[in-house]
Formats: C-alpha cells, sequence, structure tokens
C-alpha cells in the first residue's frame, strides 16, 4: 500500500481514504464511499487552484467523523501557505464533508476549489476489477447538485452530492470560484446521499440537518452509553486501558443494522468484511459477554431468522444451517455471488448453540433460551442429519457450491489452508478437528439448555450419550500418539491430517480433550514451533507449508489466540494462557490503535515489532473482541451459579488490574487480579514476596 | 416442471410447517401483479400452521411483484430476499416476515444432500 488509508464508519457505512482525505479508486483495497456493500463515491479529490493538497495535521474526533487541515502543494516542499484548507467529514447514513479555506495575507484573495466527484458503483466483491458501468449523470446546476445514478432492470443505486454554497456543477465535479477577505475564510458543507431505491421501511436520504444532528448528538451519546454500559478498567498499565478503550470503541463502531431489522449487529470489520458474518458475530459476542452482552440477544435473533430452510447447492444451504455471511450488493443481489444468503460454513451452527447457553449462563436470560428454542433445535438436528455426511458421527464439510463457493468453510477459510505437513490436502468431505470439538460441546451445552430450561429430560439423555461418544471415537481417531496431537483433521477413510496448528487450542476450548492429553498439547502450545512470541501461530514451523506470511500457514490471529488462551485456562495451564494473552496484548500495544486482525509468525526476538500484513482488517469485531476475551482469561472471570467466579492469573509486569461492575445475572459485580511480580520487586533476599492473587 | 405460484400457493403451501418456530406469528399479503390485474393472496401463520384465503386486507407485511417473480419464487428458482434486492420486488411493513417467507418456499428442484455428495465421491461435481 502506498500510504496509510484513513477510515470514517458508522455500522456497515464507510469511508476510506488517503491522508490527505482524498479518494481515487485502487485494486489494492476498498478506497472510496461504500454503504450496503457498494461504493456510492469512487473519487473524490479536493484541488485548490489546480493544486492537490497536503495534510499537515489530521485529528480523528470519532470513529465517525474526522478533520484534516491541509495546504497546498507537495509535502516535500517548505510551507509557507497563504492558505489553508480544513476539511471536516462525518459519516452515518450519509457522508457530509465542510470544506473551508481560510485566507492568512493581509489582502483579499481569489480562489477556484474544485471537487472532482465520481461513482462507479462497483460491488465489494469486485474491488480488484470493477465492472464499467455507464451511470446517468445529471449536473443540476439550480439545486447545485450532482447526481449520479446506476441502474440495472429494476436495480437502481444513486449518490445524490449537493452543497450549500453556490457551484458550478459539471458531468465530472463541482467548482467554487471564491473570494475570501483578508483574515477570512469561505465554507461550504458537501452532502453525499447514498440511495438505494425500492428497499423500503428504510430511508437512506437524510438531510444534512438531521445528519448533522445525528452526528453531534446521537452518535456521541450513543457511545458514552456504550462505554457506560461496559465495565471499567482500571490497570497500573497505562497501555493497556487504552488497548481496552480502542476495542470498546471498535466494537461500538463495527455494529450495524440490517435491512430487516430493529437491533444491531457485528459486522466482521474494515476493510473488506464490513458485511455479517455468521462466524464473526458469533465469536464476537462469545468474547464480550462479560463486556457487551447486548450484542449476543440480537446476534442470536438474527442469526434464527436466517436459518437455513432448505437445500441450495449455490447457495450452500441445509436446513437448520445458521449463515456465513450477508451482502446487499449487485453481485448479491443478481446471483452473481451466492452471498445474499451464503451458508458455505461447518461452524456456525454448533456455534449457534454455545453462544447460546453461554450467554444464558452469564445473563440468566431464560426468555430468550425459550424464544430460541425450535432454532436451537433445528441447529442440533442440522449437525447430525446435514453436518454429518457419512452418518460416522463427524461432523464434516464439502461445497455443493463449487464456482465461487468456499473452498474450506471454516474459520481457517482460505483454500489452502487444510493440508498436512507436506502440503497435502485431503479430498472432500473434511472433518476438521476444531469441528469436532464444537460440534461436542454444542451438544453438551444443548443438552443443559434441554433438561434445565426446555422440559426434555429425554433429549438431554441423548444428546449426552452422542456427545460422550464422539469424545471417544475423537481421541481415538485424531490422536497422533507418536507426535502428541491432535491432526488437524481426518480424511473420508480416516486418515490422519498431520499438521500441527494452534486448534489445539480449540480443543481445549471445547472441552472435548482427554485430561491426560492436555500436557502434551500446552507444551505444543506454549513451545517455539508454535508460539511466536506475540502468540500462537496458526500452523507450527518445521512443516513445510508453515509460512509467516500466510493467512492460516503461519500467521497469529488475535481472535484465534483469544479462543486458544481460554482453552488452556479451562484445563488449568495457567502460566501459558498469561503467556498468550501478554504476547497478544503486546501486539495491540506496541502498535496502538485498533488491533489487526492477523500478524505476521515470524519469532518476535528477530522482529521485535509486530510485522503487519496489507491485506489484514482493522478494526476487526473479532480481533478487538479477543482483546477483552483475554483480558477476562487473565482475571478467570467465569460466571458460577449466580454469582461471578474470579480466579485472576495476569502476566508478570501488568500490576494491579481492577474491573468494575462487570454485567451478568448478579447484576453488577468487581474483580481484581495482581501480577506476582510486582509485589515481591520491593524486597530481594528478605521475606518471599508477596505472591498473591486477589479473587 | 415448475407449478406455477398460483398453483403452489393454493395447493402446497396450506396447512402445518413443522420447520417453522412455534413462535413466528403474522399476516402477510402477496400482490401478485399481471398486466392491468392484482392478485392477492393472504397467508395467516401462527403455531406452525398456514392459512391462505384470496383476501385484499391490511398485513403485516405487503409483498408485491409481477406473477413471474413470483413463478420463480414458488420453482425455487429465486430467493425472496435477492429479489428485494433487484427491486424487482417490494415489500411493506414487517421485513422479518419476508425471511419467513423464504422458508415456505422450495428450493431449487436439483438441489443434493450433502451425504449425496459425499457418496458420489472424491471431488464435488460440477453444477
Amino acid at each position: 500500500m502506498k500510504q496509510e488509508l484513513v477510515n470514517i464508519r458508522a455500522g456497515n457505512a464507510f469511508a476510506l481514504s488517503d491522508g490527505q482525505g482524498d479518494m481515487e479508486a485502487d485494486p489494492c483495497a476498498p478506497i472510496g464511499l461504500f454503504s450496503f456493500d457498494t461504493r456510492f463515491l469512487s473519487r473524490w479529490v479536493l484541488t485548490l487552484n489546480g493544486e492537490r493538497l497536503h495534510a499537515l495535521s489530521r485529528d480523528e474526533l470519532a470513529y465517525f467523523e474526522t478533520r484534516f487541515v491541509l495546504v497546498p502543494g507537495a509535502a516535500s516542499h517548505y510551507v509557507d501557505a497563504d492558505v489553508s484548507v480544513i476539511r471536516h467529514r462525518s459519516i452515518n447514513d450519509s457522508f457530509n464533508e465542510r470544506i473551508t479555506v481560510l485566507n492568512h495575507s493581509a489582502e483579499p484573495a481569489e480562489f477556484t476549489v474544485r471537487m472532482d466527484i465520481g461513482s462507479d458503483f462497483a460491488d465489494t466483491a469486485e474491488i480488484l476489477r470493477p465492472e464499467p458501468r455507464q451511470p446517468a449523470v445529471v449536473a443540476d446546476a439550480v439545486h447545485q447538485q450532482l447526481r449520479i445514478c446506476y441502474q440495472r432492470g429494476r436495480f437502481t443505486r444513486e449518490s445524490v452530492v449537493s452543497s450549500t454554497a453556490p457551484a458550478e456543477v459539471d458531468q465530472r465535479g463541482m467548482t467554487f470560484r471564491i473570494r475570501v477577505a483578508p483574515d477570512g475564510t469561505w465554507h461550504t458543507d458537501l452532502h453525499v446521499a447514498m440511495i438505494i431505491r425500492g428497499a423500503e421501511g428504510r430511508d437512506l436520504r437524510s438531510s444534512l440537518e438531521s445528519h448533522r444532528q445525528h452526528v453531534h448528538q446521537v452518535m456521541p451519546e450513543d457511545l458514552a452509553r456504550w462505554f457506560d454500559h461496559a465495565p471499567q478498567l482500571i490497570a497500573e498499565r497505562e497501555t493497556l486501558m487504552s488497548a481496552y478503550r480502542q476495542a470498546l470503541t471498535d466494537l461500538a463502531s463495527l455494529r450495524y443494522m440490517p435491512l430487516s431489522y430493529t437491533e444491531r449487529v457485528p459486522v466482521g470489520g474494515l476493510p473488506w468484511a464490513m458485511a455479517l458474518y455468521g462466524r464473526d458475530a458469533l465469536v464476537t459476542c462469545l468474547e464480550t459477554l462479560p463486556f457487551t452482552p447486548e450484542l449476543t440477544p440480537a446476534t442470536l435473533r438474527l442469526l434464527a431468522l436466517l436459518q437455513g430452510g432448505q437445500l441450495d447447492d449455490y447457495h450452500d444451504e441445509e436446513p437448520g444451517k445458521i449463515l456465513a455471511e450477508l451482502r446487499y450488493g449487485e453481485s448479491a443481489a443478481f446471483g452473481e455471488q451466492p452471498t445474499a444468503f451464503y451458508y458455505g460454513a461447518a461452524d456456525t451452527t454448533p456455534l449457534f448453540v454455545i453462544l447460546l447457553d453461554e450467554y444464558e449462563r452469564w445473563t440468566g436470560d431464560v426468555e430468550l433460551v425459550r424464544q430460541l428454542r425450535h432454532p436451537a433445535r433445528m441447529a442440533l438436528d442440522w449437525l447430525d442429519e446435514y453436518g454429518d455426511p457419512y452418518g460416522d458421527g463427524y461432523l464434516r464439510y464439502q461445497p455443493r457450491n463449487t464456482v465461487n463457493g468456499l473452498a474450506n468453510q471454516t474459520w481457517r477459510n482460505s483454500p489452502e489452508a487444510i493440508v498436512d505437513r507436506h502440503a497435502v490436502a485431503p479430498p472432500y468431505p473434511r472433518a476438521t478437528c476444531e469441528l469436532q470439538g464444537y460440534a461436542y460441546d454444542a451438544k453438551i451445552r444443548g443438552a443443559r439448555l434441554a433438561r434445565e430450561f426446555w422440559g426434555d429430560p429425554g433429549y438431554a439423555d441423548r444428546l449426552e450419550a452422542e456427545a460422550a461418544r464422539l469424545r471417544e471415537r475423537f481421541d481415538r481417531d485424531f490422536w497422533l500418539p507418536h507426535r502428541g496431537y491432535y491432526a488437524l483433521a481426518i480424511t473420508p477413510d480416516g486418515e490422519p491430517v498431520d499438521a500441527l496448528t494452534s486448534h489445539l487450542g480449540h480443543l481445549l476450548w471445547s472441552g472435548i480433550v482427554e485430561p491426560e492429553r492436555a500436557d502434551a498439547l500446552a507444551a505444543h502450545l506454549s513451545g517455539p514451533e508454535l508460539f511466536s512470541g506475540w502468540g500462537v501461530r496458526t500452523y507450527a514451523t518445521g512443516q513445510r507449508p508453515y509460512n509467516p506470511v500466510g493467512a492460516h500457514l503461519g500467521a497469529v490471529w488475535p481472535s484465534d489466540n483469544a479462543l486458544v488462551a481460554a482453552g488452556l485456562r479451562r484445563y488449568g495451564y495457567d502460566a501459558e494462557a498469561a503467556q498468550v494473552a501478554a504476547g497478544i496484548l503486546a501486539v495491540a500495544e506496541t502498535l496502538g490503535g485498533s488491533v489487526p486482525e492477523v500478524i505476521a509468525g515470524f519469532p518476535r526476538e528477530i522482529t521485535k515489532y509486530p510485522v503487519q500484513l496489507p491485506e489484514a482488517g482493522r478494526p476487526q469485531s473479532w480481533a478487538s473482541g479477543g482483546l477483552l476475551m483475554l483480558l477476562a482469561t487473565m482475571l478467570g472471570l467465569r460466571p458460577c451459579g449466580e454469582n461471578l467466579l474470579a480466579n485472576p492469573y495476569v502476566p508478570d509486569g501488568y500490576g494491579r488490574i481492577e474491573l468494575l461492575d462487570v454485567p451478568g445475572r448478579w447484576g453488577r459485580a468487581d474483580a481484581y487480579g495482581r501480577d506476582r511480580t510486582t509485589g515481591r520487586r520491593v524486597r530481594v533476599g528478605g521475606a518471599a514476596g508477596q505472591r498473591r492473587t486477589v479473587g | 416442471m415448475s407449478a406455477s405460484a398460483a398453483e403452489y400457493l393454493a395447493r402446497q403451501l396450506p396447512g402445518r410447517h413443522p420447520d417453522l418456530p412455534e413462535n413466528t406469528a403474522g399476516t402477510l399479503r402477496l400482490d401478485l401483479r399481471d398486466g392491468a390485474r392484482t392478485d392477492h393472496w393472504y397467508l395467516t401463520i401462527d403455531h406452525q400452521e398456514v392459512r391462505v384465503d384470496r383476501l385484499a386486507e391490511e398485513a403485516d407485511l405487503v409483498v408485491r411483484a409481477d406473477r413471474e417473480v413470483f413463478d420463480r419464487i414458488a420453482a425455487g428458482r429465486l430467493n425472496p430476499a435477492a429479489a428485494l434486492l433487484r427491486n424487482d420486488l417490494t415489500a411493506q411493513g414487517n421485513l422479518r416476515l419476508l425471511l419467513t417467507l423464504r422458508r415456505l418456499f422450495p428450493g431449487p428442484p436439483e438441489a443434493r444432500h450433502p451425504r449425496e455428495v459425499a457418496r458420489a465421491g472424491g471431488r464435488v461435481g460440477t453444477r
């Protein structure tokens, strides 16, 4: 990427620009103004007297609002400008930019301010090579409006740009010929409405006034309320507090309201995944239950509404299956991509049941468990009827859409992600190990729900018996005795795919692991082949496919590590879990700002600095949520009956941590922890240092 | 092979739908436009039962489209939500019921069960 990109975002709308605030379509990244998976501005370039501007400063006021201070000319020149320009932009359902020109000289000055404006209405799925579209452009001088409209059949998308100051409007932008008094200013407000015609029940044409009110009052209030509801973190370590605040801000900014819905749910994240992804949303909810439990009921109810209802090969849909991806763009609307409702995920369905149970444990919201009985039953039935194509008890996947469906229908969804130590990919259908862990956990949890809330003890017994058989069979078929870990997957013939991966941590998290195997797994997860110093690699070094910059073949994901650390603690490997938590938090603390969804797998002692991958999303819901989960894991937070239990194991150097007002079935409760070194540092050679944990 | 939407609505749809959650309830009116004429179908969903009437009354959700669009939906060739995105179908009212409507119509007739695909063995067959 040539230079740093700047974004503002709200729900599934975002504007991604260069450091000057200009937006010019680029195949490398979705640059421009987007909403509902459509690019409404692909060109938005400001010039003054024909010259581009460069930024002296940038003020990111909120996730939905940024201000750029600019002067004419290139960055290399000595800055002695008589004129400066401020671009102040914000986004909600529409985009608004105030352009202010300041004349610093003692003389009146004349300027030509020009905004180049264009839209290609590209779908987010085709940023690399957008279709050449021929939108109709209307330069409306009377209303000082530029209307750019794209139609395909009845499908209509329209950008309407209007200016409050007089403008010369042409097909490619707006020009302002202005005269500014000595030490005077001039400004105009440019408003961009993003119109989806026909999607009734939602008016995207918000006026300038309502936009301003929304951005300056409603959104800040909403953000304040979000922070108010979340627990308060007090830590000696300042960087941990900033990372916490940033993660909460990211999560707030990545909530959107689907067209058919009235509550907000998490999108995947910037820049490629500003849409609902079942897995990302479910994992984010699991990560954030002790912090922002309000995300969960909205997500579960929406996914229940969108639950698969029939067999459909193109959409990889089966009855009871939980959604993988939901898009609103042109390619989804016309079925050129299966993403209007795509179900190509084998893990979302068990995760749905796991989240429902975990949510009840934290909140005591029995009503939701009763409301969602039918979808949860359908999800559990799916595991046996459609998820187990051989009827041998293993959850497997095989894309039926072989044109543009996903080759790998787990979180490791890159096409080459599932390979053995020698880079050989198994045939379909594929049974990856973590899917068996999730299925096991879903059955155990489904049994609890059936017994305690659905009044169906017979069904609970059946689920528990199935889970026990799965656990036994899994240990027999996946365990590699000579290597001391569970295989990544097994083939249709039952042959193990012998790669060493971070999935061992998911297995611990799910509880499917026999206790006598756990020592070996923990040793692998904290050993040099998997642990990079920053976190656990997706795929261990020393195997042929290992690649430190391969997303699922060696890179390190905070979301993955959050589950790994929780799994380690579940089996009592507290120090190992603390090591993982400290590594990932160090990534966030070192980089500052939002934690990226993935970093390279290079050893920390060699690079010293987390190596970022250009394609990594940032912020991402499940990465930001992962930081919260790591914090909860450090403190050992767990609901126990009607109480919040804390069993802290805080990494060295963290000092004291207080998490106040953790919401749950107990109302609000506080949790405290302290590392094992700060107390000891005081005395050397005297009485043994304080080794205490405060719960 | 594909029945018309009218036939589907009259013959296949009424009755019990155990795949719907018991707590899904509401009324939908489908307005099928055919040239100058519009046919109204009124669906009442309650406790996994769907009743179908020929009524033009107010409903929680009113869905309008050309008859041909409904025919394709009834044949499992078009997802109502994709039709909404294309603006080939308009919906007014409680849009959640559109997601329920999606589940009242069949999927594509050639769709395969994952077991069938797995039994076929090896790599997946092409579409």
